[in-house]
């Protein structure tokens, strides 16, 4: 940025810093987006709005085929940003804006189709004092989760890099593999697996280790479908996989002669691991953990057919606000807090293990 | 139920049960969360117009593409629940054929109506803009039928078009839900009371205290279906469902299934999806509708079906024309045709719920006669006489009493 403040004063062609028209053509198109996209804008305002965001894209063209190269340069980041900024302008912040807003409105009547903006702040209130169990268990068992994703991730990711050798390809495959039939199909099969008569109870109950995992807390009243513990395992092998991938790439990047290194350096292969491998590998159990964590905290699925009325998250609240007490305003309200709570916990989160790699 | 029966005009029952049995379990199964994750982006996007197009019913069941997109169409729309009447199969002409043989009328018939809420904030968008939606006959429970009566989002009935409707039962005229009479008529009828797996229960259930017994802990269903589970819990504390107008009156229901679900009785709620569960003993007993557990019956003879000592609830799927249909006179001479005793049976005959229409069983009999004596199809007047129909409530009641269940169910 400096460099091009200096470069003004050597400016030909007359049009003084490019790069602030750039700018602000991105800034004010995005802008204008949101408006239309959260119909501020409306009618015939929409159109003169859409055609400026038009219009701006279009001078961005005509300057980069006419102006000077050095123009060129200057505006070329600020189109290439175009395309992805006018996106999250309107399928990100105009919808986002728009949730923010109901989710401070007021429905005039039960079955109303749209909400009264009021500044009702009532709805968050609700949303606190009305689902705290279920706010607490979503980030309960995501948290359980995202750790035995790590935890059986790991492991499995570091042998495909560094021993899986020529089936390197074929063994992230079969990691793959099972994730091409869809996820509800998935949760609902191992509704049946984990039942009463299925095959893991049978197994148990024939080495009778049923005792051991009612201590564990992995079987309640004899059962393992309908339980905390089924949540968070389907959510773990719903996840796995998005946390291996990550954690596998940045495994793979790794330089073995790094290691080599510190054994020259007398160092067992432990310390190895623990002060070459794994640092290194951070950034890909950071990218895995936001991957998993996130998504979980907001799933209604695992809950739905692997719980009871016990282990609800809250996304099956929301869900439920939304399709059948048909209060939009609340669900917004819900949806924003749950929002607001997983960014903080990645903030701190990305505060301790968050890498200059990554941000 | 035998396999063998000779009878000509339908296939053996153990088929036809099976193969409704089997549609239903997916529908519940998979309509519970695949049909509603497009509802709930449509009802993301209730906002903006031209979503409009998106969340029709129909579309967005993924049925026949609109054809009757855009101005008056000669055809008749009816969508209705899962697998709620008898196809054309085997050699049997179902229903909407030998309508469409018997009238000219050209007709869509689609299932994509899988449960009420959902399809509510399906069609709240366009209803509730004065916007018409496709279809000319939409299938919802009572209360729903109800509410949307409330709401003034129905056509009323050219009733004097369907003189059949005289065929209607008497004890379903101008009904609670529909005082007039004016905008509805059922389209089957059935009861919600105890359903149980006596191998696992090892003895017979008669009361719906056996719901709450320690013995079963863990191993006890109820319904999502708020009008069901809370009616039949009330009655069994002796309160009268049928004239409940405030929260208060139910309240020891709710709290009596509030404390069994927080001990851990209650494993979970379901909604159609408990056939698996209950066959092979994951319940032990739980609140179910009459037809269905018919006809898991008959491929598990230990799974039965009580009307509980206390009372069962009554319910009506009803017919219902939406505001701006376009095609009320097809709907109309529809009507007319289910309403026929002898089309009527054909549907008893294959979906194993109450007909509302009187005159069914005489017809039944000549079709099926170990159906014309199921007690769960054709219910004597003392079983009758035990059941009562949910209160229609005010709206805001039933804003207490959904939140109430909503928070129980742990939703």
């Amino acid at each position: 940025m400096t460099t091009a403040v200096e470069d003004v004063s050597t400016e030909s062609n007359g049009v003084k810093r490019p790069e602030l028209i750039g700018l602000g053509a991105l800034v004010g198109a995005g802008a204008l987006l949101v408006a239309v996209g959260t119909r501020l804008l409306t009618g015939p305002f929409a159109i003169i709005g859409l055609s400026l965001v038009f219009a701006s894209i279009l001078a961005l063209v005509v300057v980069a085929v006419t102006g000077t190269p050095e123009s060129r340069r200057k505006i070329a980041p600020y189109g290439l940003l175009k395309p992805g900024m006018l996106w999250l302008a309107l399928f990100y912040l105009a919808p986002l804006f728009t949730l923010l807003r109901l989710s401070l409105s007021t429905l005039p009547s039960r079955f109303a189709v749209d909400a009264e903006f009021d500044w009702n702040f009532g709805n968050y209130a609700e949303a606190f004092t009305d689902f705290g169990p279920q706010f607490q268990r979503a980030f309960l068992y995501a948290g359980i989760a995202t750790v035995l994703t790590i935890a059986i991730g790991y492991p499995l990711a570091y042998v495909i890099a560094f021993r899986g050798g020529k089936y390197r390809t074929l063994l992230l495959g079969l990691v793959v593999i099972p994730f091409f039939t869809s996820y509800l199909i998935r949760t609902i099969a191992w509704r049946s697996l984990l039942s009463d008569q299925g095959q893991f109870m049978s197994v148990i109950n024939t080495l009778q280790l049923d005792w051991l995992l009612e201590t564990l807390q992995i079987m309640d009243d004899g059962r393992l479908i309908n339980t905390p513990a089924a949540v968070i395992f389907g959510l773990t092998y719903n996840f796995l996989p998005f946390m291996i991938l990550p954690i596998y790439v940045s495994l793979e990047k790794i330089d073995v002669r790094l290691l080599d290194a510190a054994k020259d350096l007398y160092s067992t292969s432990t310390a190895a691991f623990a002060k070459v491998v794994v640092p290194l590998s951070i950034p890909g159990i950071f990218a895995g953990t936001l991957l998993t964590f996130i998504p979980a905290a907001g799933d209604f699925v695992n809950s739905l057919y692997l719980g009871s009325p016990n282990t609800t998250m809250i996304g099956n609240s929301i869900q439920d606000q939304f399709l059948v007490q048909n209060n939009v305003p609340l669900a917004s309200a819900m949806s924003f807090v749950l929002m607001f709570i997983i960014t903080v916990f990645v903030l701190i989160y990305s505060k301790f293990f968050g890498t200059e790699d990554l941000a | 139920m035998t396999t063998s029966r000779p009878n000509p005009f339908r296939v053996p029952a153990g088929r036809s049960a099976l193969s409704r049995r089997q549609l239903l379990i997916r529908a519940g199964a998979l309509g519970a969360a695949g049909v509603s994750l497009p509802a709930l982006l449509a009802a993301c996007g209730s906002d903006s117009e031209s979503g409009s197009s998106a969340t029709t019913p129909g579309t967005a069941g993924g049925a026949t593409p609109g054809t009757a997109a855009g101005g008056a169409s000669s055809g008749l729309f009816f969508e209705n629940w899962p697998s709620y009447i008898d196809p054309t199969e085997d050699g049997l002409t179902g229903t909407v054929d030998r309508f469409m043989e018997a009238t000219g009328i050209d007709v869509r018939y689609t299932e994509a109506y899988n449960d009420n809420n959902e399809y509510f904030a399906r069609i709240q968008p366009l209803l509730g803009r004065d916007e018409p939606i496709d279809p000319d006959i939409i299938a919802p429970t009572s209360w729903l039928a109800n509410r949307l009566i409330t709401l003034d989002w129905l056509e009323k009935l050219p009733i004097d078009q369907v003189p059949n409707a005289a065929n209607l039962r008497a004890d379903l005229q101008n009904p609670a839900w529909d005082p007039t009479g004016e905008y509805s008529l059922p389209w089957q009828t059935g009861f919600a009371g105890i359903a149980y797996n006596s191998d696992v229960t090892g003895r017979e259930i008669t009361s719906v205290d056996d719901l709450f017994d320690p013995e079963f802990a863990g191993k006890v269903g109820a319904l999502t279906e708020m009008r069901d589970t809370i009616g039949v819990v009330a009655m069994s504390l002796g309160i009268d469902i049928s004239t409940l107008s405030s929260f208060a009156e139910a309240q020891p229901a709710f709290d009596k299934l509030q404390e069994a679900k927080d001990s851990g009785q209650i494993r979970r709620f379901h909604g159609n999806d408990y056939f698996d569960d209950l066959s092979n003993g994951n319940l032990a007993i739980t609140i179910g509708w009459s037809g269905d557990v018919a006809a898991i019956a008959r491929d598990n003879p230990a799974v039965k079906f009580v009307f509980p000592e206390s009372g069962a609830t009554s319910w009506a799927d009803t017919m219902v024309v939406p505001k701006g249909a376009r095609n009320i006179e097809a709907a109309a001479q529809w009507m007319n045709f289910v309403y026929d005793p002898v089309q009527a049976a054909q549907i008893t005959t294959w979906v194993g719920y109450v007909s509302p229409v009187a005159g069914v069983r005489e017809e039944v009999e000549k079709l099926d006669p170990d159906l014309a004596n199921d007690p769960l199809v054709f219910p004597d007047d003392a079983k009758l006489a035990n059941t009562k129909g949910f209160a229609p409530l005010s709206e805001d009641v039933e804003a207490e009493f959904d939140a109430a269940f909503s928070a129980i169910i742990g939703a």
